[in-house]
């Protein structure tokens, strides 16, 4: 058994979690956080990708919305290389009430939300592609946030300022004395090893399932409804800046470009288990023909994958909890002491990626009304590690970079210009990494073929470097294809059905991958990437792949 | 003289127009692309798995068309139940007999070939460049790649090669690696690159110095299947260099051997009078009764209504896009919307719901995709049938379109796609 010892310890590697570390460790606390997967594997690594002006909150919750509008500024800042500044509108179409708009205008400038009406003309002439009849249009500064990309750099951050960040341990148990929390028991989910950190104070920044982690601490019940969303990644920006759709908040009306796709959602649907989202064909219909009221011809574009998350939001007394959606957006942060006369225990919930430093900020100082000392929250003040300031991603970074090194250098993954070079690089950082893993940080597979011409290449290069043996390698490239499959299957319809059938041909009627030695019809020894320390059991590994765009759980219907 | 028009140029198309032509019959070759075969191994499948039929778990075929005929009996639905294995035998004997420079084989067993990721995979026919790769031949081999080429790694070819076990005995793989481009000071290789480079003599010898170079006392030198695009000689010069036999290991596409039998049966095509119009996609067609008797033909933005007495429809199946799924659920066969059968002869095309789609694909990717079973279901002469009925009696149906097989999961794509057209071309031309 290990034993550490900290003065807080933070459960959840998702952007709360991760916020709450990186504050904590800047105002000098000895901050340990523990993830029971890899960071931004839950709700964080599959979310829409909006980074919000605000502009969809300035009717129904404008505190929210000024909240969000000030993080944009902020996140823009210190994170320049998680966000695009793409821009949104928000569209009145032919079928909404015109009226609307006002209410909408009148909403941003309450809430200091940056919105400015423009033609409908001038707004074809930045999207061509919406519908022709669009009756107003209105500019706000939404822009896209990579979820992965913002987790990772605000850890390095924490890190920097002695943060300690333990992935893939699992807290299994919160220890109380008679004041209050005194540690937690871990468990390290790739070697089994047990760890028990003593620390004075827990913040649970669990999402979903922080409720769970609540009743690990014995307090009464902290009401987590997760909310499930389906969202679609199609082929392609069909549009290059975030369209809302200016009406009252709805299914699928958002479409946001990120990287080199564009994702339409979301749905909500009240769900029992996190742990077990299900992708319904129903939803994924219900989604494109949403993007039909945007963009004419949607549902003839090409799908290329789709994934789902749960919101975690805390209940609200006042709402009827069928309605997931109207319940308290807000950020909820629980002070179990004056709650429930537990000391030492704070728990955060709700609230959206884009407001997760704020979060943080919040879920430290309720931490430190309880224990009586006070630093100033320094988080908005300076630029995570490893970037340029004012130098937001662009879609065109990577094309940027292969005109640099394509001379001298091979493309492992056409689709998203994954460079062999920066491939290996990551490898090298994340030894253990399974190619999902990869994926996450380099968008590896992610584009059209779906790794279908990189994945192979992907495990021959692990083999060739001495990453991984023949198994292992073959390991990695069965977990892999599995993987895409999950998030693929929901939405084989049109183009995508084609490209499936091409990418069998290669696997199976080219290379015959689904003969190699361990096979699943053929249980021989267990998949070589698990001893490699990728996720252990079966549902650990839906959820490695689940961080997205990819779905959750190994209930996927369809 | 009789006039027939065939659809598609893939391997099934271009079987039926050069069986059509060689019969006399006055045959035209319309297509809007080429085909799969230049994505494929350049290999004839005829059948490599039938797990439900053979017991054990690997369902290893050794003897392709005895067990094709089993597999027929077994599941009438199946495309070789109205090919017939025997028929299937004789059309693909016709094609190596065809292109007897580009296919060897003994018909009566499969060969087995080490694949670009070391597993064993059963075929039929082989190219002359592959056959040294059998493992009945040679156990002891040497894996060897430029570094150059993303798409081979002879690391993860030689590793999975030695876990493996072949009838009984252990097999012994090393890997090496040669550090040469394909043209001057390139990184980043294609293997069509390669290809056109060893098409040249001084290049042949300089590969195969720098492979040379690299062995031990392995029996048989595995290479990447890029030995010469033009040059069909050209893996020969390189194995006399070498010194040892070498074989050709088959990559992901495009593919250099697919190239060679896409490019051998095109010339075949043209040899025997076909007439070839290709970027021109069939979009509807004209018929009275149960007879067909135009199709109208799109090039270049002009529709064309072409008659013709007979017709073979052999357009492929999803991956070509004659199949296809919307958005909506909708599944069809895009130009005469002809009924549609899934695995088992199930019932299928319409609109599928989301139960239906639910069985037809499966959550667990290594499963059986039953989508991809769905397609057409023919009489003995390969008209489509609707309720047991002929629906035309002068169009038939060849290759990827017949329902009732995975074809990538059983290894049966080039068997069925040729033993269809050539059961389809003798229907028309009355040749038994
Ligand atoms: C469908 C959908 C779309 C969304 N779109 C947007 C958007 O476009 N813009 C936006 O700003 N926000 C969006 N949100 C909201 C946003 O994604 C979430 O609010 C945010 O990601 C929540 O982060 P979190 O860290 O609180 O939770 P999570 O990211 O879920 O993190 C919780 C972590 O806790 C870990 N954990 C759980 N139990 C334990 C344990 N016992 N031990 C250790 N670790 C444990 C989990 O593995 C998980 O990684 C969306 C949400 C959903 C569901
Ligand atoms: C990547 C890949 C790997 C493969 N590997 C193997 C393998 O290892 N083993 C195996 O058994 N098989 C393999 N195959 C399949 C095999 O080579 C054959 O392609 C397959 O069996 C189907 O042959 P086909 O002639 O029926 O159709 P295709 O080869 O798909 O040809 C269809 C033709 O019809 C044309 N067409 C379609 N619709 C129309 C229209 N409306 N009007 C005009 N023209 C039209 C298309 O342009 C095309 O030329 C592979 C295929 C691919 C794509």
């Amino acid at each position: 058994m290990r034993k550490l010892n900290a003065d807080v310890v933070v459960v959840g590697g998702g952007s709360t979690g991760t916020g709450v570390v990186r504050d904590a460790a800047m105002r000098g606390y000895r901050a340990i956080l523990v993830e029971r997967a890899d960071l931004a594997q839950g709700t964080s690594g599959r979310f829409h990708g909006l980074l919000h002006s605000g502009g969809r909150y300035v009717v129904a919750d404008p505190l929210s919305a000024a909240e969000c509008a000030a993080e944009n500024a902020v996140i823009s800042r210190i994170q320049p290389a998680a966000v695009e500044r793409t821009g949104g509108l928000f569209i009145v179409g032919p079928g909404d009430d015109p009226d609307f708009g006002d209410v909408f205008l009148a909403g941003a400038k309450a809430a200091q939300v940056p919105a400015e009406e423009i033609s409908p003309g001038a707004a074809l002439r930045l999207e061509p592609r919406l519908d022709p009849k669009l009756r107003r249009a209105f500019q706000v500064l939404d822009g896209t946030v990579d979820g992965w990309q913002l987790v990772w750099s605000a850890a390095a951050s924490a890190r920097l300022w002695g943060g300690q960040i333990l992935t893939y341990t699992e807290i299994v148990e919160i220890i109380r004395g008679s004041e209050g929390v005194r540690g937690v028991r871990a468990v390290d989910r790739k070697t089994g090893e047990a760890i028990e950190i003593e620390c004075g104070f827990l913040i649970n920044c669990a999402g979903p399932w922080a409720g769970r982690v609540a009743t690990l601490a014995g307090v009464r019940p902290v009401e987590v409804v997760p909310g499930r969303g389906v969202m679609v990644a199609m082929a392609h920006r069909l549009v290059n800046r975030v369209v809302n759709r200016c009406a009252k908040p709805a299914d699928g009306d958002i479409l946001v470009p990120v990287h080199t796709v564009c994702v339409i959602g979301t749905t909500d649907v009240k769900v029992a288990d996190p742990d077990n989202l299900a992708i319904p064909r129903a939803e994924v219909r219900q989604m494109l023909e949403a993007g039909e009221a945007l963009i004419p011809g949607f549902q003839q574009a090409r799908a290329l994958h789709a994934w789902a998350g749960a919101r975690p939001l805390v209940k609200d007394d006042r709402v009827d909890d069928s309605d997931t959606r109207h319940m308290s957006r807000g950020m909820a942060v629980i002070d179990h002491a004056a709650r429930d006369g537990v000391a030492g225990l704070v728990t955060v919930g709700g609230g959206k990626l884009t407001t997760y430093r704020l979060m943080a900020q919040h879920a430290v100082d309720a931490m430190e009304n309880q224990t009586g000392r006070r630093h100033p929250c320094r988080t908005a003040d300076e630029i995570c590690p490893g970037q340029t300031p004012g130098r937001n991603y662009l879609v065109s970074c990577r094309l940027q970079e292969r005109e640099a090194d394509r001379l001298d250098d091979q493309i492992i993954c056409e689709c998203e210009l994954v460079s062999r070079r920066a491939l290996l690089g990551l490898w090298d950082e994340f030894p253990q990494a399974s190619l999902d893993d990869l994926r996450r940080q380099s968008r590896l597979g992610m584009g059209p073929c779906q790794g279908g011409f990189c994945s192979a290449r992907a495990a021959g290069l692990a083999c060739a470097t001495g990453k991984a043996d023949g198994a292992q390698a073959t390991g990695l490239l069965r977990d892999f294809l599995a993987n895409r499959w999950l998030g693929l299957a929901p939405v084989l319809y049109g183009d995508q059905v084609r490209q499936t059938a091409l990418d069998y041909w290669i696997f199976q009627g080219a290379l015959d991958v689904d003969h190699l030695p361990a096979a699943p019809n053929r249980p021989a020894e267990p998949p070589a990437a698990e001893d490699q320390g990728s996720p252990p059991t079966r549902r650990q590994a839906s959820l490695a792949c689940s961080a997205g765009p990819a779905v959750a759980g190994e209930g996927v219907s369809l | 003289m009789a006039t027939a028009l065939v659809i598609g140029a893939g391997l099934a198309g271009l079987a039926a127009a050069i069986r059509l032509a060689q019969a006399g019959w006055q045959t035209t070759l319309a297509s809007k692309g080429l085909g799969g075969l230049p994505l494929s191994a350049g290999t004839v499948d005829v059948l490599g798995y039938a797990p439900a039929l053979l017991g054990d778990p690997t369902g290893r075929v050794a003897r392709p068309f005895e067990t094709a005929a089993a597999l027929a009996a077994h599941d009438p639905s199946h495309p070789y139940a109205a090919i017939g294995a025997d028929r299937a035998e004789a059309a693909v004997g016709w094609l190596r007999d065809l292109l007897p420079e580009l296919l060897t084989g003994d018909l009566k067993t499969n060969i087995t070939l080490p694949t670009a990721v070391g597993a064993l995979r059963p075929t039929c026919l082989v190219q002359p460049a592959m056959a040294a790769g059998d493992l009945a031949q040679n156990r002891s081999l040497a894996i060897v790649g430029p570094s150059q080429l993303k798409d081979f790694s002879p690391e993860l070819c030689a590793a999975n090669l030695a876990r493996q076990t072949w009838q009984g005995r252990p097999l012994l793989a090393t890997a090496y690696r040669i550090d040469l481009p394909a043209r001057p000071d390139e990184a980043d290789s294609p293997a069509l690159a390669y290809a056109r480079s060893l098409d040249q003599t001084a290049y042949q010898r300089r590969f195969a110095e720098a492979v040379k170079r690299r062995l031990k006392d392995e029996e048989a030198v595995g290479l990447p299947a890029v030995l010469g695009l033009r040059d069909r000689q050209a893996w020969l010069e390189v194995q006399e260099s070498v010194g040892r036999p070498v074989f050709e290991i088959p990559l992901p596409p495009p593919s250099v051997p697919g190239l060679r039998l896409n490019d051998a049966l095109t010339a075949a095509a043209q040899t025997a009078g076909v007439r070839l119009v290709l970027g021109s996609s069939v979009i509807g067609f004209a018929a009275a009764g149960r007879r067909l008797k135009s199709v109208t033909l799109r090039q270049a933005g002009r529709d064309q209504a072409w008659a013709a007495d007979a017709f073979v429809y052999a357009p492929g199946g999803f991956e070509s896009g004659a199949l296809s799924l919307d958005a909506a659920g909708r599944l069809e066969e895009r130009v005469f919307q002809l009924p549609l059968r899934g695995a088992g002869g199930s019932r299928l095309g319409g609109q599928e719901t989301a139960a239906d789609l639910g069985r037809l694909i499966n959550a667990d990717y290594w499963a059986e995709q039953r989508l991809f079973a769905a397609g057409v279901a023919v009489d003995q002469a390969m008209r489509p049938l609707d309720e047991g009925e002929a629906v035309f009696d002068n169009l038939h149906i060849a290759g990827g379109l017949l329902a009732g097989a995975v074809r990538w999961s059983e290894k049966s794509g080039e068997g069925i796609a040729v033993g269809s057209a050539a059961a389809a071309a003798d229907a028309i031309t009355g040749r038994r």
